[in-house]
């Protein structure tokens, strides 16, 4: 990184105007039938943001943009001092959810696989499937397909795939998700918190703080439990990704694609 | 370094005006507070750098939170009340107007994609969603625990 790739005061003043306004705002509920969705200032902040940078406004040069992606990088240490200091106090509380918080890990890497990869299999992806499912594919995940297979292979390819749409999508995506989920009752919101660790900075911020409008009672310990599974997930992630996810993957690709794959070809030939 | 210092009192200075507007703590209330949060992000970007062992900056500043503010640590109930004039939500808003100001630049690349890949990341961010909170859930359930 480039010494100077982080000073640009344009941003910065787009940030704090931002911040002004979506705070102003606050929080508000919108009914969409099924249940409430919640909206709030960082969700805000995203959406018109966004907007501002849109290439065809020209607000925003790519170069700016691409120190905001940098100083994102960095902010996010911010947010994870404040996640530890209320950690820290509720350590005993942490460590009576110990069993489930352990656990809950494994739904974190499984749950890539084990849902995306017959769906990508289905839709008739063939190596492609194997880089897009394995894990959440972020940056570090992309440098273990990269060492791998090579970025310019069919698994790079499907793994930078989910990386620009997660980048692009995925902090919105699972804030509406994470909505909807809270609101069926199914599930405790410590469990949902937990389940927001998914091992990315901003898409944990969004699914808290959605959780923490549509539970305001309960704010604090989304916060904690948010920021235990996001750690954890983390610390975990680089080595359970090449020990488990990856191999997994394969050998479910080679169990699953002949069963699904071929599928996907007798349903396109009908197409014809 | 320097740079990431100024960085960090720049985006501790917008989540104070924000903290200010959206949860009403008067900025000179909650500065104390910023200003740990603050020293302790760059701390631990400072162990990551001199300490041999390698490990994500996430970890070592994250332990450096929870080691102050645990009962161990000395004067850890004054850090704990400062720091509570923070709200959490106000230092993820300017996090996420950042992760928008940088949307356009992936924009170019996202149109090169095909749709069952865009179908598929949202089903790998579900899965990973939802079968941890599933799992979390179980758990709950059978050890009786927060029910």
């Amino acid at each position: 990184m480039q010494e100077n790739s982080l000073r640009n005061w344009k941003i910065h003043l787009f940030v704090l105007i931002l911040v002004c306004v979506t705070e102003f705002i606050g929080v508000k509920t919108l009914n969409i039938g099924i249940g409430a969705i919640a909206l709030f200032p960082m969700l805000y902040a995203l959406i018109i943001g966004a907007i501002i940078s849109l290439p065809s406004l020209k607000i925003l040069k790519t170069k700016e943009m691409n120190i905001a992606a940098n100083i994102l990088g960095i902010s996010f240490m911010l947010f994870v001092a404040k996640l530890g200091m209320l950690m820290g106090p509720s350590l005993p509380k942490i460590f009576e959810a110990g069993i489930s918080l352990g656990l809950q890990e494994v739904g974190h890497f499984a749950g890539t696989i084990l849902l995306g990869l017959p769906i990508a299999l289905l839709l008739g992806m063939k190596r492609e499937a194997v880089g897009a499912t394995f894990s959440i594919d972020r940056e570090p995940n992309l440098a273990i397909i990269a060492e791998k297979y090579g970025s310019d292979s069919p698994e790079g390819r499907g793994a930078l795939g989910v990386y620009v749409c997660g980048t692009l999508f995925g902090a919105l995506y699972l804030s509406v998700l994470a909505s909807v989920m809270a609101q069926t009752g199914w599930f405790h919101p410590i469990s949902l918190a937990m389940g927001a660790g998914v091992g990315s900075g901003s898409m944990m911020a969004a699914m808290s703080g959605a959780l923490a409008v549509i539970f305001p009672e309960s704010a604090k310990d989304i916060a904690i439990f948010a920021g235990a599974a996001n750690l954890i997930t983390t610390i975990l992630g680089t080595y359970i990704c090449v020990f488990f996810s990856l191999p997994f993957t394969n050998y479910l690709y080679k169990k699953l694609e002949p069963i699904l794959g071929r599928k996907a070809k007798q349903d396109q030939m009908k197409n014809i | 370094m320097k740079d990431k210092i100024l960085t960090f009192v720049t985006i501790g200075i917008i989540a104070l005006m924000g903290n200010w507007i959206g949860y009403n703590v008067s900025p000179t209330e909650a500065l104390p507070g910023m200003m740990i949060i603050v020293a302790v992000t760059i701390l631990g970007f400072f162990l990551a750098k001199i300490i041999p062992i390698k490990l994500p900056i996430v970890i070592w500043v994250s332990m450096l939170a929870l080691l102050i503010t645990t009962p161990i640590f000395p004067g850890n109930e004054s850090i704990i009340k400062v720091t509570e004039q923070v709200n959490f939500m106000a230092l993820a808003t300017p996090i996420l107007a950042y992760a928008g100001l940088s949307f356009g630049k992936d924009l170019k690349e996202f149109k090169k994609l095909g749709w069952r890949i865009v179908v598929i990341s949202l089903v790998v961010y579900t899965g990973t969603f939802l079968l941890s909170s599933l799992v979390a859930e179980i758990g709950f359930r059978l050890t009786g625990k927060f029910h």
